[in-house]
C-alpha cells in the first residue's frame, strides 16, 4: 500500500499539478479550508502540513479563448484563427494564472479559558492577470490600413503580476453556540511587481479633407505608466545571484506589506449555516528597487513639410527629422522615475449558506466536545457558494453549488457546478482521503472537458498533504 | 470498508489523471504564425510658393529647387529585416502654369544613390488647380535597397520661370509598409 501511495504521489503531483482545479471553500475537512475562512468550523486539535507539500494550488484560465481554438489540428490556416479569434475577443477578455504553494501550515488548538484555534504558515504566491488589449492586438496584427478613422484606445493595456511570499498566523474561536470567527494576520514580502492598469489615451490615423497632409495620426490625452519593483537589482546577475536574492526577499527581504483576512460561520440551525470571508484585505508598499515608466501628453503627427530654404554655400539643411523627434519628446515626454508606489492586493469575497442532511458520522455521541459543542456532521452538505475578487477592472464573480458527501471518517467528497467567466459548464469534483491522521485531498473541475484540456478555458487543481489530529 | 474506500480514491483519481490530456491539437503550428501588419503613414510634404522658381534679386530663374530630409525610420536594420514591400503614394496639386519633374532620390548616410523615383507634374492655373497622382510599388528586393538610405533628397525642376510667375505646388505623401514578422 505504501508503494501504491507513493508510486500515485509521485505521478500526481508532477503530472496532474498542469491539468486539474480544485475549491476547498468550506469544505471542513482541510485545514486549508482556514485559509479561505479563518472563521471555519474546526474540528481538529492539531494540524501540521508537509512542508511544501500541504497545499499546492494552479489556475490558469482565459475567458475567450482556449489551447483548441489556436493550436486545433483542423487544416485551418492558424494565422486565420488567429485573426478570428482577435475579432471576437473583447478587452475585458482575460487570461489569468495563480499558483500558491505552501511551505509551512500548522495549527493547534489552544485549551485555555477560551479555547481557540491558532495557525499559521508561509506560503508562495503567483498572481498575474493581462487584460486582452484589442486595440493593440488589432494594430498589431493588421496594422491600421483597413482602420482608418478608428481610436486605438491605450485603455486596454492593463496587466499586473505579482510574485509573493506570505507569513501568516490567524485565529479562530466559537464565540457562541451560532457563531464562530476567525481573523488572520499576514505580512506580504514582494519578491518581483510588475503592474499597469490606469492607462488611457488614444492613437487614430484620421483622413481628413483640409489637412496639411494624407492623413493626421494623433495621440490624445495620453497617460501611460507601466510600474515596476524588484527588476532592476536583477539586471545583469548570474542564475545563482538572481535565485540567492530572490529567496532574501522571500524570508522578508522584499518590498513588504500588510493585510488580513477575516471570515464568519453562522448556524441558522441545526444544519443551516452561513459562511462568509473577506481575504487579503491589504496593501504592499514598494519602496525599494522600484522603476516607474510614464509617458503623457498629445501630439498630431502628418509626416515632415519640406520648406526648400535657400542656402549658402556649405550650409547645411533643416534638421527636419531630428526636429520632429526632438517634437515627439516635448509633447509626449517619457519618464523614467525610481519613486516608491502603494499596491492594494486583490481582495476576495466568498459567501455560502449551505445545509446539512442525512445521518450522522464521525464523533461518537451527540456532541463534539473538542470542538466547544459543535454538532456532529452529516453524511450530505449541499450549498451555495458565491465568490468574487477585485480586479483591476472591478470585481470578477463566481457562483458555486455544490454537494458534500462523507463516507465515515476516511472520505469525503465534494461535487461543484461552477459558473463564472470561463465557462457555464464548470463540473467539479475533490476527494479527501484520510489514513490514520493523515490526509490526501485532490480536486479538479472543468470535468466535462478533462478528455480534452485543450478546450478548456480554465484549468486548475489542489492538491496537498496534510496530518490532522483530531 | 476502509480499504475499499482508500482503493476507490485512487482509482477514481488516477481515472481522473489518465483521461486528461491534449487531445485534436497541433503545437507545431506555432512555427507557421506570421503576422502581417500593413502600416499607413504620412510621409512628406510642401506648399511651394511659385516665387521660389525666381531670384528677384538677381533678376534670373530658378529652375530646380531641392530639399533634404533624414528618413531615420527607414535605415534601422530592425525594419530591414520585416519589410517586405512598401507603396509609395505622393498626390500633387499644381496651380503654376508650368510642368514640373520632381525627383526622389533616397540616399544614403554618405550621400550614395539607392533609389529614385521620378514623376512629372502636370501644369495647372490658379483657377483650375490639376491634381496628378504618382504610386510607386516596392517589392521586397527593391524595399531592402531603399532601406539602406537614410534620407531623401527631393528635387523639383522646372522648365522655366518668370517674376510674374504665380500659384503653388503642393505635395501629399503617404507610404504603405508592408510588414511581415515570423520565426
Amino acid at each position: 500500500m505504501k508503494k501504491f501511495l507513493f508510486i500515485y504521489l509521485f505521478l500526481g503531483v508532477s503530472f496532474v499539478v498542469c491539468q486539474n482545479k480544485q475549491l476547498l471553500y468550506n469544505w471542513e475537512v482541510t485545514p486549508q479550508t482556514l485559509m479561505l475562512n479563518p472563521g471555519s468550523l474546526i474540528t481538529n486539535q492539531f494540524h501540521i502540513g508537509v512542508p511544501l507539500a500541504s497545499q499546492f494550488h494552479l489556475h490558469v484560465g482565459s475567458s475567450g479563448v482556449s489551447v483548441f481554438d489556436i493550436f486545433a489540428d483542423d487544416g485551418v490556416d492558424i494565422n486565420t484563427k488567429i485573426t478570428n479569434t482577435i475579432s471576437r475577443l473583447s478587452s475585458r477578455d482575460f487570461f489569468t494564472i495563480n499558483q500558491q504553494l505552501d511551505v509551512l501550515n500548522f495549527g493547534w488548538l489552544s485549551k485555555g479559558f477560551e479555547p481557540m484555534y491558532f495557525s499559521g504558515g508561509i506560503y508562495q504566491e503567483l498572481d498575474a492577470i493581462a487584460y486582452f488589449p484589442k486595440d493593440i492586438a488589432v494594430l498589431a496584427w493588421e496594422g491600421n490600413r483597413d482602420y482608418i478613422g478608428k481610436a486605438y484606445d491605450f485603455n486596454d493595456i492593463s496587466a499586473r503580476a505579482d510574485l509573493l511570499t506570505v507569513f501568516h498566523f490567524g485565529v479562530n474561536k466559537q464565540v457562541s453556540k451560532k457563531l464562530t470567527a476567525g481573523l488572520r494576520f499576514k505580512l506580504y514580502s514582494s519578491l518581483i511587481n510588475v503592474s499597469s492598469t490606469r492607462n488611457k489615451g488614444a492613437f487614430r490615423t484620421t483622413l481628413r479633407e483640409g489637412s496639411a497632409n494624407i492623413y493626421e495620426h494623433t495621440v490624445t490625452d495620453l497617460d501611460v505608466e507601466v510600474q515596476t519593483s524588484g527588476f532592476i537589482s536583477l539586471d545583469g546577475l548570474e542564475q545563482s545571484q538572481v535565485s540567492k536574492k530572490l529567496l532574501g526577499r522571500a524570508l522578508l527581504g522584499g518590498n513588504l506589506g500588510i493585510g488580513i483576512d477575516a471570515g464568519i460561520t453562522y448556524q441558522l440551525d441545526d444544519q443551516l449555516s452561513l459562511t462568509a470571508s473577506l481575504l487579503d484585505l491589504g496593501a504592499i508598499f514598494h519602496t525599494k528597487d522600484t522603476e516607474l515608466y510614464k509617458a503623457k501628453g498629445d501630439y498630431i503627427l502628418d509626416g515632415i513639410e519640406l520648406i526648400f530654404p535657400e542656402l549658402e554655400n556649405g550650409e547645411s539643411t533643416i534638421p527636419y527629422y531630428d526636429n520632429l523627434e526632438d517634437d515627439i519628446a516635448r509633447e509626449i515626454p517619457f519618464d523614467t522615475l525610481n519613486t516608491g508606489y502603494t499596491q492594494l492586493r486583490p481582495t476576495k469575497i466568498n459567501a455560502a449558506l449551505h445545509y446539512d442532511f442525512g445521518r450522522f458520522v464521525g464523533d461518537k455521541g451527540g456532541c463534539n466536545c473538542k470542538n466547544n459543542g459543535a454538532k456532529k456532521k452529516r453524511v450530505s452538505q449541499a450549498g451555495a457558494h458565491y465568490y468574487s475578487i477585485f480586479r483591476p477592472r472591478g470585481l470578477q464573480m463566481a457562483g458555486t453549488l455544490y454537494y458534500t458527501r462523507r463516507f465515515g471518517n476516511t472520505l469525503s467528497i465534494k461535487t461543484t457546478y461552477t459558473l463564472d467567466h470561463y465557462s457555464a459548464k464548470n463540473i467539479g469534483a475533490g476527494m479527501f482521503l484520510n489514513i490514520g491522521g493523515v490526509n490526501l485531498f485532490l480536486a479538479a473541475d472543468n470535468l466535462l472537458q478533462m478528455s480534452n484540456l485543450a478546450k478548456a478555458n480554465s484549468v486548475s487543481l489542489q492538491i496537498g498533504l496534510n496530518y490532522i489530529l483530531n | 470498508m476502509d480499504v475499499k474506500i482508500t482503493k476507490l480514491f485512487f482509482i477514481l483519481t488516477s481515472m481522473l489523471l489518465c483521461v486528461s490530456c491534449f487531445d485534436g491539437t497541433d503545437f507545431e503550428q506555432a512555427n507557421d504564425v506570421v503576422v502581417t501588419p500593413e502600416i499607413e503613414l504620412d510621409l512628406i510634404y510642401f506648399n511651394l510658393d511659385a516665387s521660389n522658381f525666381y531670384d528677384n534679386a538677381t533678376n534670373t530663374e530658378v529652375l530646380v529647387v531641392e530639399d533634404t530630409t533624414d528618413l531615420d525610420f527607414l535605415g534601422g536594420s530592425d525594419i530591414n529585416d520585416i519589410l517586405k514591400g512598401a507603396d509609395f503614394f505622393f498626390k500633387f496639386t499644381n496651380s503654376i502654369s508650368r510642368e514640373f519633374n520632381v525627383t526622389f532620390d533616397f540616399l544614403s548616410q554618405d550621400n550614395v544613390s539607392k533609389y529614385i523615383m521620378q514623376t512629372n507634374v502636370a501644369s495647372g492655373s490658379e483657377n483650375n488647380p490639376v491634381v496628378s497622382y504618382f504610386v510607386e510599388s516596392l517589392d521586397e528586393l527593391q524595399i531592402k535597397e531603399l532601406t539602406k538610405a537614410k534620407k531623401v533628397l527631393v528635387t523639383i525642376a522646372i522648365s522655366s520661370s518668370s517674376q510674374d510667375l504665380t500659384g503653388v505646388l503642393t505635395l501629399q505623401s503617404k507610404t504603405t509598409y508592408y510588414l511581415q514578422i515570423e520565426q
